[in-house]
């Protein structure tokens, strides 16, 4: 699986005095199985990178190939499926359902993709597990600490099988023992599951974890490292 | 997602903010209550009041010569033998039939003299009928072969200064123009219901009334009556369909148009005071229901962004609303239901003048209630029509919703 970003441009108020360029030109590959964080201060585009990545939102010009397939090119129905099939989000403040329980959030994802109950439930429990919360499964998010429910929400995310994981800022909200402990279950993930995990973030805890490290600023990639490499353009 | 699944999740949404939903619920079901509280005392009321009044006048219904409404000719008739009346014996919940002659003629005392409603009835079906005997006030009823006596209203009574054993001529024009006249004496003096009635009906034996008008075996109308006033519309139509072009079939609202005008007012009354009061609760209702919408806004974006599909969502927050307006239906009948079941078996009972004034027309003083199930039906869908309004708020936000607007809250 490869994700191509081209020439990715976002810019809010396009016919306005005041146009605000979020994203400005923007062209990046990652490859299958990638552990990537793109890092930023506040406000710096990243975000909004990752939702143009995620098809949450368009871009006003360039293009995102995932496989070779242009889904800035796609409509908003098959973007849904797109979105469901291919892609997991994290989410910073868990965004768990608060009536589900953690194995039907987990579900919940495999029940929009029409998968049985069997196969659903079965693949809740194996990611709960490897998560470390097998015996919370019947718990719901307001019973789950934030480390915890942040826990559900990888599982959640890794639960259709997606060929990436978009996290945005994932471990704002955790402290420094739990946010060790999230890391170690997604790194352990992206390597059993071979699932590619995109990361924003402004954590050096998070930083230190990544493979690879995109900085990103004023809208633009300003270094492109591997851990101990320099690709910086 | 399933649909076991969505009801699961609307089901648990709903009671996401418990104190919230019951309160809605409960201005749903207070509602109910106060609305089929109302309604169903109204329509109690109308059926016992309609049951009463058309005994002494209407009936449910009346069979008539086709052109006899037109000017209530006494040419225009029916027969008054059994066979005629034979066809619609056997309709099911036709509970009466009985034959009268309905006409005007002049009527004189002395030196007074003034127009009246001339009813001939039959004295035994008419009394086993309408009760009529229990009318008589002063002197006696009908007896058998009573061919010159009349039973006279007390006000009509009054105006010619009338007693029991006294004389009354009538004067009128008989079948195919004869001259109608006859001398009479009075029988009975009645205690009518109907004031208007009371100052101008005069009652003989149909046989004298026959004989009065020559009209030989035939009658102005027969009038039937029913087990109850919801069974008028299948009566009339059984009668129309068996007694053909012939013989016209009128209800009680075309032969007392001011009647039906009353109840259908009073009704109207009732139903505004339950659209009003709907219309408050559908405004509470319409408040949940934005608040369920807005408060999820960034949980929506999350379910639009893992692949949830609008429709779908819709859908939920269709359910939602559902089941909110279902809890509240059904917490309202769980209270309606007894205490209109208890008020049926023991209506209320009227005191005072009114239950004196009841009492004297012969009527029994209490404020029935009814429990038809076409009102509570009507209940539920006017909660349903509301819920369905209400619900194209989340409709109409959840297909305006930017998935990316959302996730920001």
């Amino acid at each position: 699986m490869t994700i191509q970003i081209e020439r990715l441009t976002k810019i809010y108020n396009p016919d306005t005095d005041f146009p605000i360029t979020a994203v400005g030109d923007v062209t990046v590959e990652i490859g299958q199985g990638e552990f990537v964080a793109v890092m930023g201060p506040s406000g710096s585009g990243k975000t909004t990178l990752l939702n143009m990545l995620g098809g949450i939102d368009r871009p006003t010009s360039g293009r995102v190939l995932i496989d070779g397939e242009d889904i800035t090119a796609l409509e908003d129905k098959e973007l849904i499926g797109f979105r469901r099939d291919n892609i997991g989000f994290i989410f910073q403040d868990f965004s768990l359902l608060p009536v589900l329980t953690a194995k039907e959030n987990v579900e919940f994802v495999m029940q929009l993709q029409g998968r049985s109950q069997r196969e659903c439930e079965a693949r809740a429990m194996e990611l709960l597990t490897e998560v470390g919360l097998g015996d919370r499964a019947d718990n719901v998010p307001g019973k789950l600490s934030g480390g915890q429910q942040q826990r559900v929400a990888v599982a959640r995310a890794l639960a259709p099988k997606p060929r990436f994981v978009l996290a945005d800022e994932p471990t704002a909200n955790l402290d420094a023992a739990t946010t060790r402990g999230l890391l170690d279950i997604m790194q352990r993930l992206n390597e059993k599951e071979g699932t590619t995990f995109i990361f924003s973030t402004h954590d050096p805890r998070v930083i230190g974890r990544a493979r690879r490290v995109i900085v990103f600023e004023d809208g633009k990639i300003t270094e492109d490292r591997v851990q101990g490499e320099d690709r910086t353009e | 997602m399933t649909p076991l699944f969505t009801i699961k999740l609307a089901w648990r949404n709903i009671w996401r903010q418990k104190r919230r939903t019951l309160i809605t619920a409960s201005a749903i079901a207070a509602a109910m209550l106060l609305s089929l509280f109302i309604r169903s005392m109204q329509e109690g009321s109308y059926a016992l009041n309609l049951d009463n009044a058309t005994r002494f006048y209407s009936g449910y219904l009346q069979l008539q010569h086709p052109e006899f409404s037109e000017n209530q000719s006494i040419d225009k008739l029916l027969p008054s033998t059994e066979e005629f009346v034979g066809e619609i014996r056997g309709i099911e919940g036709l509970t009466t039939a009985v034959p009268r002659i309905e006409s005007f003629a002049l009527g004189a005392a002395g030196e007074k003299s003034k127009g009246v409603i001339v009813m001939g009835v039959d004295p035994g079906g008419e009394d086993a009928y309408s009760g009529l005997a229990a009318r008589v006030k002063e002197g006696r009823y009908f007896q058998r072969d009573d061919e010159e006596s009349v039973l006279i209203g007390g006000r009509l009574a009054t105006y010619f200064g009338l007693a029991v054993g006294d004389k009354f001529i009538l004067y009128g024009q008989g079948y195919h123009g004869v001259t109608a006249a006859g001398l009479y004496h009075v029988a009975g003096v009645l205690n009518y219901p109907n004031q208007q009635m009371d100052s101008r009906i005069v009652y003989l034996p149909l046989k004298t009334a026959q004989n009065l008008y020559n009209t030989g075996e035939q009658v102005t109308a027969w009038v039937l009556h029913g087990e109850n006033v919801k069974g008028i519309p299948a009566l009339e139509e059984a009668a129309r369909s068996r007694m053909g072009e012939g013989v016209k079939v009128r209800n009680w609202a075309d032969i007392s148009p001011e009647l039906a005008q009353t109840i259908g007012l009073d009704r109207a009354s009732g139903q505004f005071l339950v659209l009003v009061l709907y219309i408050v609760v559908g405004f509470g209702l319409f408040a949940t229901i934005v608040m369920m919408t807005l408060e999820r806004q960034r949980e929506f974006g999350v379910m639009l962004a893992t692949g949830l599909v609008r429709s779908k969502l819709q859908l939920l927050l269709v359910l939602e609303a559902l089941f909110l307006g279902v809890t509240g239906i059904a917490l309202g009948m769980a209270v309606t239901w007894p205490l209109l079941l208890w008020f049926y078996f023991n209506p209320i009972p009227l005191t005072g003048d009114i239950a004196l004034m009841m009492e004297e027309m012969g009527w029994e003083p209490i404020i029935p209630f009814s429990l038809a199930p076409e009102l509570f039906g009507a209940q539920i869908l006017i909660v349903l029509a509301i819920l369905a309004l209400c619900s194209l708020y989340p409709l109409i936000r959840i297909g305006r919703l930017r998935v990316v607007t959302a996730l920001k809250g």
